[in-house]
């Protein structure tokens, strides 16, 4: 009998050690770098002040959509296109919260793609190239001489208002090449903004 | 050569001979000279593996008996050992009476200490002969075998088991006597356990497991091994099996004994490896579903007549890959894989395995003791169980590296419970419960944890009495259960967000085993349950691997995306009250059951189809958790008739209605209605060998008809751009796909076991989807991109000793 108590006092013992046993100490943050909650389009017409069009999704894949502003450009003018990208979970000081860098130093993997409802543009013409062979005016180039599009360059044609302007971003590790499309790689943006030309 | 031309005679010589199917059964009860019962007794058939102990009212029976003659050997510490012998022509009950031995008994054996199945319960058990017939497959496609139990697959190797419709946190699973607590919320998660541990699985059908807690909403799965050997003789099996598809390989051995001199010790060591490349259809390879796995116990024990304890140490490790071609990163990808007549990234036949996979080990300790004093049994264990699960997905450059989702789930329960026997037919069982778990983030995923760190302290008190008459044996149990929660995560801003809730509620049971006017036996159980939200379906969110769709907590506001607190949410826990009924009946040549049920389960909680979300990276499909009632109402039906000695017929059915009451509507993932029959011949061992099966198995599996309606993708996409919200208008449950066709599916399975000198060899050779039938089974989430498996054609060896 004895024995047996002893077994019995061990396991309860060795059960009651070991349940109360961890620690609570709050968990840490993960560096979340494959997120874009911020997009900035940078329209610069020569000599006269910028327009700025921004999509905001400060919960990425949470249930808020996306907030797009409209473009709005002014008819027949030369504009140079800036983008720059953020990623809201770092604060504004942290290194990371600033993605263009990093998109134009990875440039050999990565390549904005551009489509937009015809008739806007007299140069580039077309409609763009997602998903079509048209062209766009890319002013950037990765080491390999390969266009990536945070900087572009666009005429704008005559008042007309409700069309769009979709911006791609595409991860092409490996495969981005001279003949690579929209349709190749995985998307790291993809957004539609609303565009009106006065 | 002639080893194989001597099991080609040896089996077609026993196709000769007359034959006797094996469904007798030898049930009885193990008295003393005064006719009181004796409880733990062991019972076993001479020269097998085969046994049981008596239960408190010392009954025991065995089933699945061939006809012929056996010897019954009856072993109780204090008691000579008993030998009977049964001529078996029809099942029967005996009566065996044990003379007290004067001196101490040379041999003890392990008394059953924890009675788990109750009588009063509607259970099905797969036993050893059973499961040999079924190893090299997993446990969850081993219960598909049981009526009334289908699985939720994620692809070829990852089945999870449903009950009655029911799965993931409604089910308990009892592994060895523990809780099985793993990464269960997940719908692709396996249960984490070797089915080679085995040699009985359980599943019973009532709701409200009494002795073991929260959760048993649809039913528990009880997995057994076999009791320690108590003799010096060292035993065991080695088991290897080959299958064509996927062209893999199991190797499976156990050896075990006792310890010489020390009287009362048995050990066993016991180890499985699996390894298996990608799995073939009818027309392509499904690339990337190939499975690795390693898996080994060792336990030790000692017993005399009325103590005794057990170490136990098991662990299971996991690689299994998901196929590639389910990864989508957005609706629009999803639309385009739905659409593939062949999966995107299909390539030849490989044992690679890459992203995505999921990488899975788990850990149990169990250690546990008795004493029995007079007419009252004392139980306590203690079990400890580690959970490790990486799941990595594709991901950009070197991040593919890293998991995309990993945890340390530690889970610590104690169980003390007190049997005592009050009268001859009045048994009473009183104890407690408690468990603390610890759930971790392994740090450095990159990714937003999908569920958040928590802690759960949970306790219970049970109380259960048993009458147990000749005709009719009743019991009624009753038990209370808290659970308190504490939760750290991280919301969509990767903001800390910390709380803390608890919830508390009443499980009862009720259940009659009658015995009616030969030969028919009606048990009836009534069953109430409950269990708290778990902490995935409260938190979750983010994308899951392969689910192409976000998912939501209930706790989540789908306004602000903020994590809500539990208090003034409305979130209740779920509640269940399951009535089952069982009609059984056994004669000489027909043999049958028939059990309906019906399953009211309050404030049941599902992933529902709420909308769609912009991100940055284009539209997707979200779900929500949400909580509604629903019903399910069912009907399982086998019958067995000997059309001549030797041959058999076995029809059944599994009938399954589920509904979702609060919305009128139908359920996501509900296993359509299922029919199959067995021709089945079987001969008694003989003459040269030890038995000879053969089987031919068809299977139809009907299309599900009640299944929600269909929005495709392409549909969401389409008005989405036309500025549609679809869902606000119809908030109804939705599928991606429409339920697809019905099937039929041929088995044939035959086997042999031969005597060599001391030891038995089996072989066995079986084939699955005979036909190489193209399909796809509702039930399965690769079914939105590929076919289900070809044939399979499994060859096996089995060598006992």
């Amino acid at each position: 009998m004895k024995f047996s108590f002893k077994v019995f006092s061990l396991v309860l013992l060795a059960g009651g050690v070991l349940m109360f046993s961890g620690c609570d100490k709050d968990p840490e943050p993960e560096n979340i770098p494959e997120m874009i909650t911020r997009v900035v389009l940078t329209f610069t017409p020569a000599g006269a002040a910028p327009i700025v069009a921004e999509a905001n999704d400060p919960d990425g894949d949470g249930p808020q959509d996306i907030e797009i502003e409209p473009i709005v450009l002014n008819a027949n003018t030369d504009y140079t296109l800036t983008i720059q990208l953020y990623n809201g979970l770092y604060e504004p000081t942290d290194p990371e919260y600033n993605i263009t860098e990093e998109v134009e130093e990875e440039g050999d993997e990565h390549q904005f793609f551009f489509g937009w409802s015809a008739g806007l543009f007299t140069s580039p013409t077309g409609t763009g190239n997602i998903g079509a062979a048209g062209t766009v005016n890319y002013a950037d180039e990765d080491a390999g001489g390969l266009p990536i599009g945070l900087t572009t360059t666009w005429t704008t044609g005559t008042a007309t208002s409700d069309k769009s302007f979709r911006v791609i971003l595409k991860h092409q590790p490996d495969i981005k090449s001279v003949t690579s499309t929209s349709a190749d790689g995985e998307s790291d943006l993809d957004v539609t903004f609303p565009i009106s030309i006065n | 050569m002639r080893v194989l031309l001597l099991i080609g005679f040896l089996w077609f010589s026993s196709l000769l001979q007359a034959q006797d199917t094996c469904t007798y059964s030898i049930q009885g009860i193990v008295t003393d000279e005064s006719g009181s019962p004796l409880a733990g007794a062991s019972v076993l058939i001479a020269n097998t593996r085969q046994g049981e102990a008596t239960d408190l009212a010392g009954r025991f029976n065995l089933t699945q008996l061939c006809k012929g003659s056996y010897t019954l050997t009856v072993q109780y510490l204090s008691y000579k050992t008993a030998e009977q012998k049964v001529v078996l022509e029809a099942s029967t009950t005996i009566t065996i009476t044990l003379q007290p031995e004067e001196i101490v008994l040379q041999e003890v054996l392990v008394a059953g200490h924890t009675e788990v199945v109750s009588r009063t319960s509607n259970s099905i058990s797969l036993h050893a002969r059973e499961l040999n017939e079924l190893k090299g497959k997993s446990l969850g496609e081993t219960l598909q075998n049981i009526n009334g139990v289908n699985s939720i697959q994620s692809g070829p190797a990852i089945f999870k088991p449903v009950i009655h419709g029911v799965h993931s946190q409604r089910i308990l699973i009892l592994n060895n006597g523990i809780r099985q607590e793993g990464q269960q919320w997940g719908a692709e998660h396996a249960p984490e356990i070797d089915p080679f541990v085995a040699n009985n699985l359980t599943v019973i059908k009532d709701a409200g497991a009494i002795k073991y807690g929260t959760d048993a909403l649809g039913g528990v799965i009880v997995v057994t091994p076999a009791e320690l050997p108590m003799d010096e003789k060292i035993g065991g099996e080695l088991h290897l099996i080959g299958n064509s598809n996927g062209r893999a390989g199991t190797v499976s051995g156990l050896l075990e004994g006792g310890i010489k001199n020390l009287k009362g010790w048995g050990w066993r060591v016991q180890g499985t490896l699996r390894k298996a490349g990608d799995t073939q259809t009818p027309d392509y390879v499904l690339s990337n579903t190939g499975f690795r796995e390693r898996n080994y116990s060792v336990s030790a024990g000692y017993h005399t007549g009325n103590k005794g304890f057990e170490v136990f140490y098991s662990h299971f490790n996991t690689t299994i890959g998901i196929l590639r071609g389910s990864v989508s990163s957005s609706s629009e990808d999803l639309a385009l894989a739905m659409k593939r007549d062949v999966p995107q990234y299909t390539t030849d036949f490989t044992y690679r395995i890459s992203e995505p996979r999921q990488e899975v080990t788990h850990n149990l300790v169990k250690l546990n003791g008795h004493i029995r004093k007079d007419k009252n049994v004392f139980n306590v264990q203690y079990g400890l169980q580690i959970n490790n699960r990486k799941e990595f997905d594709v991901r950009r450059g070197t991040l593919t590296e890293k998991a995309a989702l990993a945890y340390n789930l530690f889970t610590h329960t104690l169980d003390a419970e007190w049997e005592s026997t009050l009268s001859d037919t009045h048994n009473r069982c009183i104890g407690i419960n408690g468990m603390v778990q610890d759930n971790n983030k392994i740090d450095g995923t990159q990714t937003l944890p999908f569920i958040p760190n928590f802690r759960n302290y949970s306790g219970g008190i049970f109380w259960i009495e048993k009458i147990n008459r000749t005709k009719i044996s009743y019991d009624f149990g009753l038990r209370y259960d808290y659970r308190y929660y504490q939760v750290a995560g991280f919301n969509f801003q990767n903001r800390l967000y910390k709380t803390q809730f608890g919830f508390g509620n009443v499980t009862a049971t009720a259940g009659v085993n009658m015995k009616l006017s030969a030969p028919f036996t009606f048990t009836s159980n009534v069953g109430s349950a409950w269990r708290p939200p778990n902490v995935a379906e409260l938190y979750s969110l983010g994308t899951h691997q392969s689910a192409a769709a976000i998912e939501y907590g209930l706790l989540l506001n789908e306004i602000t995306s903020q994590v809500m607190e539990m208090k003034g949410s409305g979130i209740k826990a779920e509640h269940a009250l399951k009535w089952v009924n069982t009609l059984k009946f056994a004669e000489k040549r027909w043999q049958g059951e028939v059990t309906g049920y019906v399953n009211y389960i309050f404030n049941y909680i599902y992933l529902k189809p709420r909308g769609i979300t912009e991100a940055g990276r284009g539209p997707f499909a979200y779900f929500r958790y949400t909580q509604t009632d629903a019903s399910f109402l069912g009907l399982d039906a086998s019958i067995q008739y000997e059309i001549a000695s030797g041959f058999s017929i076995r029809p059944g059915a599994s009938l399954l209605r589920a509904k979702d009451e609060a919305q009128n509507d139908y359920l996501i993932f509900i296993p359509s209605n299922r029919y199959d029959v067995s021709f089945r011949y079987e001969k008694k061992p003989g003459r040269g060998h030890h038995g000879f099966f053969t089987q031919l198995r068809v299977k139809h599996i009907a299309k599900q008809t009640r299944a929600p309606r269909v929005v495709s993708p392409e549909e969401i996409l389409q008005a989405r751009q036309q500025g549609v919200d679809l869902f606000e208008q119809d908030a109804r449950n939705f599928d991606f796909m429409a339920a697809p066709e019905g099937y039929w599916l041929v088995g044939f399975s035959t086997g042999l076991s031969v005597p060599v000198k001391r030891s038995k060899l089996d072989f066995r050779l079986s084939a699955d989807n005979l036909a190489n039938a193209r399909y796809r089974e509702y039930t399965n989430r690769m079914r939105y991109f590929a076919n289900d498996a070809g044939r399979n054609i499994s060859v096996g060896v089995n060598l006992s000793f």
